[in-house]
């Protein structure tokens, strides 16, 4: 199980926007949706593949902390990515996103790649929310978006896995500075023991040259 | 991370995903698990299989079929989890019974549902299993079932966790373990689960006593000793770095206490007074007191004691007072900062220290004696012991007896006295208490006497203050406090002095503060009902930071101050007044006066000045300090740099190169001015140059009769398609639609700012012009977006020419109209811009104008016509001001640059923005003498429409990129060098020339209009034919729009 690099997201969002439900879809599809079984998770993680490279996905979820602001502060400070979820049936968890957001913003470093997802997209005769709503607050605030269906499955991997490529791709351009975990990144472990000889010069080829991508 | 294949252990047929919820599944599952008692390399898969499967079916059974949870109890089904996990079957196994157990805390719906798992101890059990927590995937799903666990911790469920009798509380005391754990999203989780668990414990004495008794001093101790570990190396990264190169692990470290503060303070505000006291107690007498505050004084002193550096301390402390404001802390905290003596802390800790370094009420930072585990350990040990015998807190000091010597007596003296006092202080013994207090109040009164007698008196430099005190009582100094004054002092940078300014700050916002703490220092809370008297030392301080900001090369920067700007008011300002010092008012007032020169030498009119005037503005007022965010910055913990490579916010940096320089001194200004005009109890009349509230909104209904209008078809990007008239207004295009209720009138259906606009001609079509109109952008993240992005088409070529000018000229015109406001903000003699305005507003003639305004009446009270008209009336004044040109000459030269390229311009198109001048210049005379004629006074009521509507405009990208506004402030130039423009501006130019030629009188604009008639001849057949295939509501329009033209013709030539 080595990997070139560990992302850390979290989930943030109103209660019941199935944010849990977004995270077991993606981690663990032996969970398969039925309809009369809703099951979610406050973690999990994932192995994917992006430019032919192990990348692991660790996924926290928020969920019942946002009373204490010190926890909150934290997880935002500690991810690489958020996906900030919200219900195309609930427009008020839609209104809410400014706030989340905000916090996000204020919190977070400023390179975190924040996906804006609108969840429930099955639920489309209910739908409260407009496609072209979400994709405005989008634009708007320099998120990417995208709707969901944690139920159906729709897209719930593409959230995940664009969220990852542009964090990988911040990577490449030097935004995030991979040595340093605070940000919600890690280096594998195999990588990790070179560093520990060469504190910077090793660890910043493992991270920098493509090609050599298949060994880990 | 799991395989993908399912469903392979349902009996290996395909169907069973049908039935696959049902007891009769779980039954079968059962079954697997009695043959599979050992786990194998061969039936692993299937194990882990059947477990996850199990799970599906318990959160099914919640919530749909409750006999499969008595099936799941009868069997007792949870044995064999735990049965296969002391088997060391290996981590695969392992993360799934985690994520198992997981999902089922996490979904279980049904209270009855979740009794029946935390039944039977067995999740306790599962707890203090040894799982391999090097696998971080294991501890990741390890701590986040804690968490889970202890999201569901009730005064119900609470005692399936904490056992009385033995005194266990699994969930908890393995949770605090992984306090210090490397990964952070452990750590995380671990505080979460403290918190929930101290929350609960409000409603569980039995409990609370445990945690207290039995826990908080090895749990707290630790935790304060890692938060002072990572101050120590916070301080290291500060004094070794060079070059700005550690700010990366700085930023990281000060976000790190920040998460601790904050989290102490999640603690202290569930407000649990048994814990709070521990808490409290180990914060300042072992971390805030020996560490913070003690390396305030002098950095020789205090031997072998750790120490970090004034700075560092000064920012850790103003991070403190910001975000902890429980009572009894930040009270002991100030008292001593404020108040406090050496010889209160080092002679106590000395001894102390000799008696044992364990105790939590011992004024040092040092390392726990155990680790936390291990005095978990020995605290169980004894708690079996003895805690029948006195479950008290008190208990923890004598159970340490044992290992410690003696004086524990003189220490639970001093708890208890703290504890009758509230535990408001932090202190040893009241004795020396009550002496520091007296001198104290000694001390207060002297800068009152000081106040009565004279200004030298007040200036009485720190030393002579100190030696002052020093007669009165030679061993009561107060040094922490003296070294707070004299930070202000330094006269080289503001490194210290911003810091200092923010623990003011800090202390007085602090909610939990006692105001007669700070009434000593004369330190006003912000609420304080009245105040007679000020601090004087402060002030003057203050003053001179301002003082100093506004030369030239200061070394101040803009958060210093801006926070002396706050601080100075909060001393001064009442409710019922400012009590400031006539003498500090003056010398304020020197300050904003040099601010005022120090912007005056940059005024140089370039194009640019006023983009970033309004800019600065607007960045100012939108985003205000916010003293905690900026005590989150690290970068201000290195000294004060003024490179922009850093990435410092240029707000906590010196500028760098001359357009820094600009925006500093504009700001310098803006500051001053708003803090002098709040002294002497001043409104602002003439910032902003533009208010939201003057501008045209959508839905507006205007009186357009005899307003230049011009019909054309909007086609939106997507295909919509609209008939519209295009009105320009001073600062706006609007696109209008008829009132059906009124003729002549108006419903604006668009409104947009001019210069906002970009304007580009359509290649194949002389009749169409592209449009669009970007939204300023809301945050640095997101792009302007276009609120309008659509293709005008006209009725023709000529119409199509007379908007492009007009909305050209509209730009040129507002821009010049808000730079005689910003001339008249600086003092600066006005330059008569008539010719300006009479060509720029030539398209809107004066009786143009009128409508707007007067439609407008309602919504802005302030501005009415007669002002205006007083305004227009004073055209007389204008020759008077040609002085002002001297000055003014730098600034029309940029302002028209385009132009001279324009010279090559099309005849055609050219003639056609004669005759527009033509008229206008005619027409709207009185116009013209309207700005140039203003003096300061007369200006502010006429002027707001004009300008706001420009701001609004900047506010787009300036703001989100002040590097931005540069190039594209070049946009809007090569935007109105368009070809069809040009001609437009070419008359200006011709202007401006005379304008300067000290002359300028209303007449010289005269000159212009002998060119309009003849080409008016050639304009004028294609507006007077009946446009072919308008629509029918054009007919009511072309009057207006030929009004205009015809208008000028009579007038002019004579």
């Amino acid at each position: 199980m080595t990997y070139a690099y560990l992302f850390k997201y979290i989930i943030i969002g109103d209660t019941g926007v199935g944010k849990s439900c977004l995270l077991l879809q993606f981690t663990d599809k032996r969970f398969q949706p039925v309809h009369d079984l809703t099951i979610g998770v406050e973690f999990g993680a994932r192995m994917v593949n992006i430019d032919g490279k192990q990348i692991k996905l660790q996924i926290w979820d928020t969920a019942g902390q946002e009373s204490f602001r010190s926890i909150t502060r934290s997880y935002y400070r500690g991810a690489a990515g958020a996906l900030l979820v919200y219900d195309i049936t609930r427009r008020e968890t839609f209104n809410h996103l400014t706030s989340w957001l905000e916090d996000a913003r204020q919190h977070s470093s400023s390179n975190m790649v924040i996906m804006l997802i609108g969840n429930k997209s099955d639920l489309e005769s209910r739908r409260d929310v407009k496609r072209e709503e979400g994709e405005a607050f989008a634009r708007e605030h320099g998120l990417i978006f995208m709707e969901t269906s944690a139920k159906t499955a729709c897209n719930v991997e593409e959230a995940f896995i664009n969220t990852a490529k542009e964090i990988y791709r911040k990577i490449q351009q030097g935004l995030f500075d991979v040595h340093n975990e605070a940000n919600g990144i890690k280096i594998g472990p195999q990588q990790c023991i070179s560093s520990s000889v060469g504190p910077s010069t090793s660890q910043r080829n493992s991270g920098d040259v493509e090609s050599n991508s298949g060994c880990c | 991370m799991f395989g993908r294949s399912r469903s392979w252990v349902g009996g290996g047929h395909g169907k069973s995903s049908r039935n696959i919820h049902s007891l009769d599944h779980l039954k079968y599952l059962y079954n697997v698990l009695t043959k599979n008692t050992t786990v194998t390399e061969q039936n692993r898969n299937l194990l882990v299989e059947t477990i996850r499967s199990i799970t599906e079916i318990l959160i099914w059974g919640d919530q749909n079929d409750s006999s499969v949870f008595d099936f799941f109890l009868e069997k007792n089904m949870f044995v064999f989890f735990l049965n296969i996990l002391r088997q060391k079957s290996g981590r695969y196994v392992c993360v799934q019974l985690l994520q198992t157990l997981n999902i089922l805390f996490e979904n279980i719906s049904h209270e009855t549902s979740l009794y029946y798992l935390l039944s039977n101890n067995y999740v306790n059990s599962i707890i203090v299993h040894k799982f391999d927590f090097s696998d971080e995937e294991i501890m990741a799903y390890y701590i986040s079932f804690l968490k889970t666990l202890s999201l569901k911790l009730n005064n119900h469920t609470v005692h399936f966790f904490y056992n009385e009798h033995t005194n266990d509380f699994a969930l908890y005391t393995e949770a605090i373990k992984f306090f210090n754990h490397p990964e952070s999203m452990v750590r995380i989780a671990v505080r979460t689960i403290t918190l929930n668990v101290y929350k609960v414990s409000l409603d569980n004495q039995a409990m609370l006593h445990y945690i207290r008794d039995k826990t908080a001093v090895p749990y707290f101790s630790n935790l304060v000793w890692f938060i002072g570990s990572h101050v120590i190396e916070l301080d290291n990264c500060v004094q070794t770095d060079e070059e700005h190169r550690n700010r990366g692990k700085l930023s990281d470290l000060v976000a790190e206490h920040l998460d601790h503060l904050h989290y102490l303070n999640d603690i202290l505000i569930i407000n649990c007074e048994f814990l709070n006291d521990v808490l409290t107690d180990h914060l300042l007498n072992r971390l805030f007191l020996p560490l913070y505050v003690c390396s305030l004084e002098n950095q020789d002193k205090g031997g072998e004691r750790p120490k970090i550096s004034l700075p560092v301390s000064l920012y850790l402390l103003s991070q403190v007072f910001l975000i902890i404001h429980h009572a009894p802390l930040v009270n002991s905290l100030a008292d001593v900062i404020l108040n406090g003596d050496l010889s209160e802390i080092y002679a106590k800790t000395e001894q102390d220290v000799q008696r044992s370094c364990a105790k939590p009420s011992i004024r040092c930072f040092i390392k726990p004696t155990e680790s936390l585990e291990r005095s978990l350990e020995m605290n169980k040990h004894k708690g079996k012991r003895r805690v029948q015998k006195r479950p008290n807190y008190k208990n923890v000091g004598e159970e340490e007896d044992e290992d410690k010597g003696p004086a524990e007596e003189a220490q639970e003296g001093a708890e208890k006295a703290k504890g009758t006092e509230g535990g408001s202080k932090g202190v040893k013994t009241s004795g020396e208490r009550e002496e520091i207090e007296m001198v104290i109040m000694e001390r207060s009164k002297l800068p009152e006497l000081a106040g009565g007698t004279s200004m030298q008196e007040q200036n009485t430099t720190d030393e002579e203050k100190s030696a002052a005190t020093g007669l009165e009582s030679v061993q009561w100094s107060r040094p922490f406090l003296d070294m707070v004054y004299h930070a202000l002092d330094s006269p080289d940078d503001d490194y210290h002095a911003l810091f200092v300014l923010c623990l003011l700050y800090a202390m007085s916002h602090n909610k939990g503060m006692d105001p007669a703490k700070l009434e000593r220092i004369q330190l006003p809370v912000p609420s304080a009902a009245e105040k007679t008297t000020y601090n004087h030392l402060l002030a003057e301080r203050l003053i001179r930071i301002m003082n100093n900001a506004a030369q030239p090369d200061g070394k101040i920067r803009l958060a210093t101050l801006e926070l002396s700007c706050l601080l100075l008011k909060q001393q001064v300002v009442t409710s019922t007044g400012c009590i400031i010092k006539d003498v500090h008012l003056a010398c304020l007032e020197g300050a904003r006066e040099e601010s005022v020169h120090l912007v005056r030498h940059f005024y140089k009119g370039e194009e640019i000045f006023l983009d970033m005037f309004e800019d600065e503005y607007r960045s100012m007022t939108m985003k205000p300090m916010n003293v905690e965010y900026l005590m989150m910055d690290a970068s201000i913990l290195l000294p004060p740099t003024g490179t922009p490579l850093t990435g410092i916010d240029f707000v906590k940096r010196l500028p760098c190169g001359d357009v820094e320089k600009t925006r500093r001194a504009i700001r310098v200004f803006f500051m001053l001015r708003s803090l002098s005009l709040q002294l002497r109890g001043e409104p602002e009349t003439q910032l902003p140059l533009t208010r939201e509230e003057d501008l045209i909104k959508t839905d507006d209904v205007l009186d357009l009769n005899n307003s230049d209008l011009i019909a054309c078809t909007v086609i939106t990007k997507d295909g919509g398609m609209v008939q519209r008239f295009l009105a320009v207004d001073i600062y706006q295009m609007s696109l209008v639609e008829p009132d059906v209720s009124r003729l002549g009138w108006g419903v604006v259906k668009f409104a947009g700012l001019l210069q906002d606009m970009q304007v580009t001609g359509v290649e194949d079509d002389s009749r169409a012009l592209n449009i669009i109109i970007h939204k300023p952008a809301s945050s640095p993240h997101s792009k302007p977006f276009p609120i309008l992005q659509a293709t005008f088409v006209f009725s023709d070529h000529i119409r199509c020419i007379i908007a492009k000018q007009r909305l050209a000229k509209g730009r040129i015109q507002a821009r010049r109209m808000k730079m005689q406001r910003i001339a008249a903000l600086l003092d600066l003699p006005i330059q008569p811009t008539t010719e300006v305005l009479g060509f720029g507003l030539g398209s809107a003639s004066s009786s143009q104008h009128l409508p707007f305004r007067f439609y407008d009446q309602c919504r802005r009270g302030s501005s009415d016509p007669t002002v205006q008209r007083s305004v227009f009336a004073s055209v007389d004044k204008v020759p008077g001001f040609a002085v002002a040109q001297c000055i003014n000459q730098h600034s029309s030269p940029s302002v028209s640059s385009p132009s001279p390229s324009a010279s090559g311009s099309p005849s055609g198109s050219g003639s056609s923005s004669h005759c527009d001048s033509g008229g206008a210049s005619s027409s709207s005379t009185p116009s013209v003498a309207q700005s140039p004629s203003d003096d300061p006074m007369t200006m502010d009521q006429p002027q707001p429409n004009i300008p706001d509507q420009l701001v609004i405009v900047n506010e787009t990208d300036a703001d989100a990129r002040p590097s931005k506004s540069p190039a594209r402030s070049g946009d809007m130039e090569t935007v109105s060098l368009s070809p069809s423009l040009i001609p437009a501006q070419q008359p200006s130019i011709s202007l401006l020339c005379e304008d300067t030629a000290d002359t300028l009188s209303v007449e010289s604009l005269t000159l212009v209009p002998p060119v309009d008639p003849h080409s008016l001849h050639t304009l004028l057949p294609p507006t007077g034919m009946p446009p072919p295939p308008a629509p029918a509501a054009e007919g009511t329009v072309t009057p207006d729009e030929e009004a205009a033209p015809s208008g000028p013709v009579g007038p002019t030539e004579p």
